[in-house]
């Protein structure tokens, strides 16, 4: 068997180092996603809701949704944060329950890139949380999405 | 009077503009949810504590007498320690629901023995000192949060070695022992909106599919969870009210489980 010439040698590595720079500089932009969601549940924080340490995350172009669906439960209050690093776009998220209605409560919020959805379920059962990117100088635009309840 | 024409006539264009863009903020009432399918996360499964609280808030529930700090068994399979595992965590927070620091203190030390003997007990050294230094000061949020963390962390790393599999025992065990809590409680002082608590079924397809994939795990306890997840789904996956008889077995058949896990039997 051959080896390969060391300009492929090269190539493979400069093509291989690049791979590895994308897939970092896209974690941590999922990551600052991450971080601009908990910012907007600080608040929260302070009036006892308890924020999840796991959290959804993903990037999004203009005009896309993404559904994440949840277990709730009747008798606890929830709250879904939403944010994304870049300032100039405009994020929602919505819930709905499972047969496609709007459950949220009129206090649910949307202020630039950051917004949030509050329930107070009439019933237990699955939900769906619908994240948008409804505009962004971006293609594409990372979103993180936490929930906290009390 | 031409630009005063011109002037409404360009007024009227932006309020019609901002009208449009406030509409367009404005969400949909109603969704047709089947066509989300294509682009749907599996559904979030809850902390054990979620179901505890939204319990609390029904009736007056003594956590007290479901604290369980027993040591159990070793085993060396990592499924079963995965599944002992989560249903540790879940007795995590049942301790703090009982506000008893000095179990908790316990099994803060029994998740990190189970953790090492998962290779991922580095990953959760430092919250089990934070567990210990919270419970110490009685300061139960900051427990929920730790053990949270805690379960985070251990599943996290799992992931980071491709053990998604492991991870989601952990899920199931937490939710198992989570569900014979609840269905011990609401069994003893039944109320519909206690047994309500119960209607998950997209959380039992979640794990029914994932117990599926998991073949090459080949142990009789995953085949006895797998088809007792078939008994339970006809009781709570119904659109009338959920029965004092459904909560009554349901409460039997997790019993049956949490002891198969807990225990050295096949």
């Amino acid at each position: 068997m051959r080896s390969p010439s060391p300009t492929a040698r090269r190539t493979a590595l400069f093509l291989g180092a690049l791979l590895v720079l994308q897939v970092a500089a896209s974690r941590a932009t999922v990551d600052d996603a991450h971080s601009f969601a908990l910012q907007s549940a600080e608040p929260y924080v302070r009036q006892g809701y308890q924020v999840r340490e796991d959290y959804w995350g993903g990037d999004l172009g203009v005009g896309e949704k993404k559904a994440v669906r949840q277990q709730l439960f009747k008798g606890n209050d929830y709250w879904f944060w939403m944010g994304t690093e870049v300032e100039q776009a405009k994020v929602s998220v919505h819930v709905y329950d499972a047969d496609g209605r709007l459950s949220e409560q009129p206090d649910s919020w949307q202020k630039g890139h950051f917004a949030a959805a509050h329930l107070i379920p009439k019933t237990t059962g699955s939900y769906f949380i619908i994240v948008a990117v409804e505009s962004s100088p971006e293609d594409r635009t990372h979103w993180a999405l936490v929930y906290g309840f009390k | 009077m031409r630009s005063f024409f011109k002037i409404l006539l360009l007024a009227g264009c932006v309020l019609a503009v901002l009208r449009f863009d406030a509409t367009a903020a404005e969400p949909a009432r109603r969704i047709d949810v089947k066509r989300l399918s294509k682009n749907i996360d599996d559904v979030v499964v809850p902390l054990p504590n979620e179901i505890f609280g939204a319990l609390n808030k029904l009736d007056s529930v003594n956590w007290k007498e479901f604290v369980r700090t027993n040591k159990g068994t070793n085993f060396t399979e990592r499924p079963r320690i995965a599944l002992l595992l989560g249903t540790v965590i879940a007795d995590g927070f049942i301790a703090v629901q009982a506000e008893d620091a000095p179990s908790v203190k316990e099994i803060g030390q029994r998740v990190v023995s189970l953790a090492k003997g998962i290779g991922v007990g580095s990953s959760i050294v430092p919250h089990a000192k934070a567990i210990t230094e919270a419970a110490d000061h009685r300061n139960w949020p900051a427990v929920r949060q730790e053990l949270d963390r805690t379960q985070n962390s251990v599943q996290q790393a799992m992931n980071e070695v491709h053990d998604e599999k492991l991870s989601q025992l952990v899920s199931l065990g937490g939710w198992l022992r989570g569900t014979e809590v609840l269905t011990a409680v609401v069994n003893r002082h039944f109320s519909a909106d206690g047994a309500e608590l119960l209607h998950q079924p997209d959380l039992l397809d979640y794990f029914q599919r994932k117990l599926h994939g998991m073949p090459e795990f080949n142990l009789p306890l995953l085949g006895k969870i797998q088809s007792s997840l078939v008994e339970v789904k006809p009781l709570i996956d119904i659109d009338s009210p959920i029965s004092a008889a459904s909560v009554k077995k349901i409460n039997e058949i997790t019993t049956r489980l949490d002891e198969g896990i807990v225990t050295r039997t096949p």
